[in-house]
């Protein structure tokens, strides 16, 4: 069991620390998201040259072949610096494609790697409420090829991404992923901003006609990779969240110890004290479930470990952010300190890749056939 | 309640909803759903008020002899839901619950003449200079100062978490005049023009993107000091009275019942693979517990309304009202922001703006789930902050 960095992913977090500290200092990241430039091709390009976007990848699909912790140190790095670009989702992405028997979906490896293309995986759907098998998206055999219909919602990186993974059920009621050109035609997207300001699409396929080679998993093979590719956004997300945690806590332990009411700091208010130790517990609580989660990540308890993380991360979430404003008093509702823009990340990840209550459904499902 | 009492208060509700469902434009439902925090939107509900001001409704709790309604506590309740039913938008509390009460309780019949008809009219918007960066849970220590000079005084200093301060031409103040004595004894409650010379508005952008609050800064502004409300140095009493006004006029219950029921219907209705939520029984569970809050909340109102003997003040259920009805709305905001899910995280600025003509991505409802979310945070945050309620109430009750 291990339940911290080794001396290695600890100096590659440095690293990346420095870089973050470097690049996205909050007044640089309020301008960048008031003209609506989420995405820096420059930064882009310098993550890459880091080794940033490679780390979980074998040395023949061209990455590092680093451990997943290595990941994750570059998750908490990303979290407590609120960075915008969207290497998480990109690597988890291309870790499906690894994974798959797919070798049009390996050739894009490289590219991916090397920083020049970005992958984006759709499977949430507004009315899925985050299980990836509800998909309303269907398939049917058209000639030699397939036609694709239905949407995805809040499809992360998909505005800046070359190509799609999408999943959908084929008539025989079997889930497939598909590898798409994001500019195949019948595709439309509908491009925004999630509430933290990280760039996120709906997407919406109407009679989009594939070829045979399109599908890169099928049935239960599918389901697998997207499972796996499900539990390792929870994992890393639950990093970076851990991140902004830290953040917020370094920030709101500071302001408690400056901040002066009624002749003394608001650090001397035994209620607030109390309220401090609380962020401190749920934060570690979600550290440990995060490191657990990490360990299990390829076993068969893959999946149940991850659902763990998710419910502790929801609460963790929104206990840390919701205080941490509440602690500021008026300054944490404002868009000018950077307490806010944490808050908002937190909650984000509370609704993206399933819910308290879907994970918590998901337990319990898994404790009756146990 | 004895029956005849109830089928009057039902006469009473339907006359009140027959004038609501008439009057209110489409323009001003609109702002009234689109409001995401305690304050409407404020083109809209400024006309809103000078239509409720024109039918003579626009300040229910007001003395009658300077513009109230003459209704019971009950009677005050029941337009309050009904207005809320509707998802109309709230009149701003600036004029009517905080600067008119002081000027009615404090002012000379001069000033009363000078100020009411606008603060009722919605002529005049009254922004409230109370809070400062130095000076928050401890307002007393604030420190903009006015200092004498002949018949006027001479401010400097600051304001801040100003609501609206970008949209009022007035401010009611409370300024240092004096740094004798305990903190409290050198305030004074001051009223001013927002277009005096030496004033400066800077907008302060909220969580959810938009501006609300905002930073004021006094350079030597002058102002008369036949606009001083009440005693100098004697302002720290106006404030309190003014807290005390409404003597049981909490009303979060009133807000909160409709809005629930209508959270409710939405998890009735199918969704675009004909499954409806409240089938879902973790939802179902949620909102059944989430009424029994609500249903805590009105009928804790409800309760201390009923017992208040005439002109009593609640004391210290006034603190827990606060604390129970912000945290119930909090919860509302979480339910909403669940329920809405995935389909609440797009940002879409200029369709939440009245009048954009810019349909929401999803429905109406999702894209408003999470600047809700957000900004109800502050809910426990200003009217004296929870924790600080929660120590008043505490004791009061234990008498510690
Ligand atoms: C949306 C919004 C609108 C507002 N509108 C106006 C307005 O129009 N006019 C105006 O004058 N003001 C306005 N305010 C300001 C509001 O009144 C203050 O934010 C409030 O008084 C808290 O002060 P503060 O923000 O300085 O926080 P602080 O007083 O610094 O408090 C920070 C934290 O410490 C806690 N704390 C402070 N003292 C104690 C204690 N003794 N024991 C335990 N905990 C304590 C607080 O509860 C809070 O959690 C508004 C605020 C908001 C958020």
């Amino acid at each position: 069991m291990f339940y911290q960095y080794s001396e290695d992913q600890n100096a590659f977090r440095d690293s990346l620390r420095r870089f973050v500290q470097d690049h996205y200092d909050y007044e640089t990241r309020r301008q960048r998201l008031e003209k609506s430039e989420v995405f820096n091709a420059d930064y882009w390009r310098q993550l890459a040259e880091l080794g940033v976007l490679g780390l979980p990848f074998s040395e023949t699909d061209g990455g590092l072949d680093l451990d997943f912790p290595y990941l994750m140190a570059v998750a908490e790095e990303i979290g407590r610096g609120l960075v915008l670009e969207p290497v998480l989702p990109v690597t988890v992405a291309g870790r499906l494609l690894a994974a798959s028997n797919s070798s049009d979906a390996k050739s894009h490896l490289a590219a991916l790697i090397s920083g020049e293309c970005l992958v984006s995986l759709a499977w949430e759907e507004s009315s899925s409420r985050g299980n990836p098998l509800l998909t309303q998206c269907t398939l049917v055999t058209r000639g030699d090829g397939y036609v694709l219909n239905g949407k995805k919602q809040a499809a992360l990186a998909a505005a800046e991404s070359q190509f799609y993974i999408v999943s959908a059920r084929d008539s025989g009621g079997d889930l497939q992923l598909l590898l798409l050109n994001a500019k195949h035609s019948g595709i439309t997207q509908r491009c925004y901003l999630l509430a933290d300001g990280n760039s996120a699409a709906d997407l919406e396929f109407n009679n989009v006609e594939l070829p045979a080679s399109a599908i890169i998993a099928s049935a239960s093979q599918a389901e697998a990779l997207l499972q796996t590719a499900i539990s390792e956004s929870i994992v890393v997300m639950a990093a970076e969240a851990i991140g902004a945690i830290d953040q917020l806590l370094v920030i709101t332990q500071e302001y408690l110890l400056t901040r002066k009411q009624f002749g003394m700091p608001l650090a001397m208010f035994q209620s607030l004290q109390h309220r401090f130790a609380d962020m401190v517990i749920a934060a570690e609580k979600l550290r440990s479930l995060l490191w657990a989660a990490c360990q299990q990540l390829g076993s068969d308890n893959q999946e149940k470990a991850a659902a763990q993380l998710k419910v502790q991360l929801g609460e963790s979430a929104r206990y840390v952010g919701q205080q941490a404003v509440q602690l500021h008093g008026g300054i944490g509702m404002t868009d000018e300190l950077n307490v806010g823009a944490y808050f908002k990340r937190l909650t984000v990840m509370e609704l993206l890749c399933g819910q308290q209550d879907y994970h918590l459904g998901k337990l319990a499902e898994l404790a009756l056939v146990s | 309640m004895m029956s005849n009492q109830l089928s009057e208060l039902d006469t009473f509700r339907r006359e009140v909803r027959d004038f609501l469902e008439s009057a209110a434009t489409d323009e001003i439902r609109e702002a009234g759903r689109k409001t995401t925090s305690v304050f409407a939107p404020f083109k809209q509900a400024m006309a809103w008020q000078k239509i409720l001001y024109n039918k003579g409704w626009v300040a229910p709790a007001w003395p009658v002899e300077y513009g109230g309604t003459g209704w019971t506590i009950h009677q005050r309740y029941i337009f309050v839901e009904e207005c809320n039913r509707l998802e109309l938008p709230p009149v701003l509390p600036q004029n009517i619950q905080m600067v008119g009460p002081a000027v009615i309780g404090f002012g000379s019949e001069e000033q009363k003449a000078k100020y009411l008809p606008g603060m009722l009219s919605g002529d005049d918007f009254w922004c409230q200079g109370y809070s400062e960066p130095g000076a928050g849970s401890d307002l007393a220590s604030l420190k903009c100062r006015a200092d004498s000079d002949g018949d006027d005084y001479i401010l400097n200093g600051s304001k801040t978490w100003t609501t609206y301060g970008h949209h009022a031409n007035k401010m009611f103040a409370l300024v240092r005049t004096s740094s004798e004595g305990k903190p409290q004894q050198g305030i004074s409650f001051l009223l001013l023009d927002m277009n005096t010379p030496g004033i400066e508005v800077r907008p302060i952008i909220g969580l959810d993107g938009e501006p609300e609050q905002c930073e004021v800064f006094f350079t030597d502004a002058r102002v008369p000091k036949a606009n001083r409300i009440g005693e100098e140095n004697k302002g720290w009493s106006v404030a309190k009275y003014v807290l005390e006004f409404e003597r049981g006029g909490s009303t979060f219950g009133a807000w909160l019942t409709p809005a629930f029921e209508r959270l409710r219907a939405r998890c009735q209705q199918s969704n675009e693979s004909g499954v409806r939520l409240i089938d879902d029984v973790s939802v179902a569970r949620k909102l059944a517990k989430l009424e029994v809050d609500i249903s805590a909340v009105e009928h804790t109102e409800k309760r201390v309304n009923a017992n208040l003997k005439h002109g009593e003040n609640p004391g210290p259920m006034a603190s827990l009202l606060k604390i129970l009805g912000s945290e119930v709305m909090q919860q509302y905001s979480e339910l909403q922001l669940e329920i809405s899910g995935v389909d609440a995280l797009a940002q879409q600025h200029s369709a939440l703006h009245v009048e954009s003509g810019i349909a929401a991505i999803g429905s109406e409802a999702d894209m408003l789930a999470m600047p809700y979310y957000l900004n109800t945070r502050a809910a426990s945050i200003y009217a004296g902050s929870n924790e600080v309620q929660r120590s008043l109430l505490a004791k009061a009750v234990m008498g510690a």
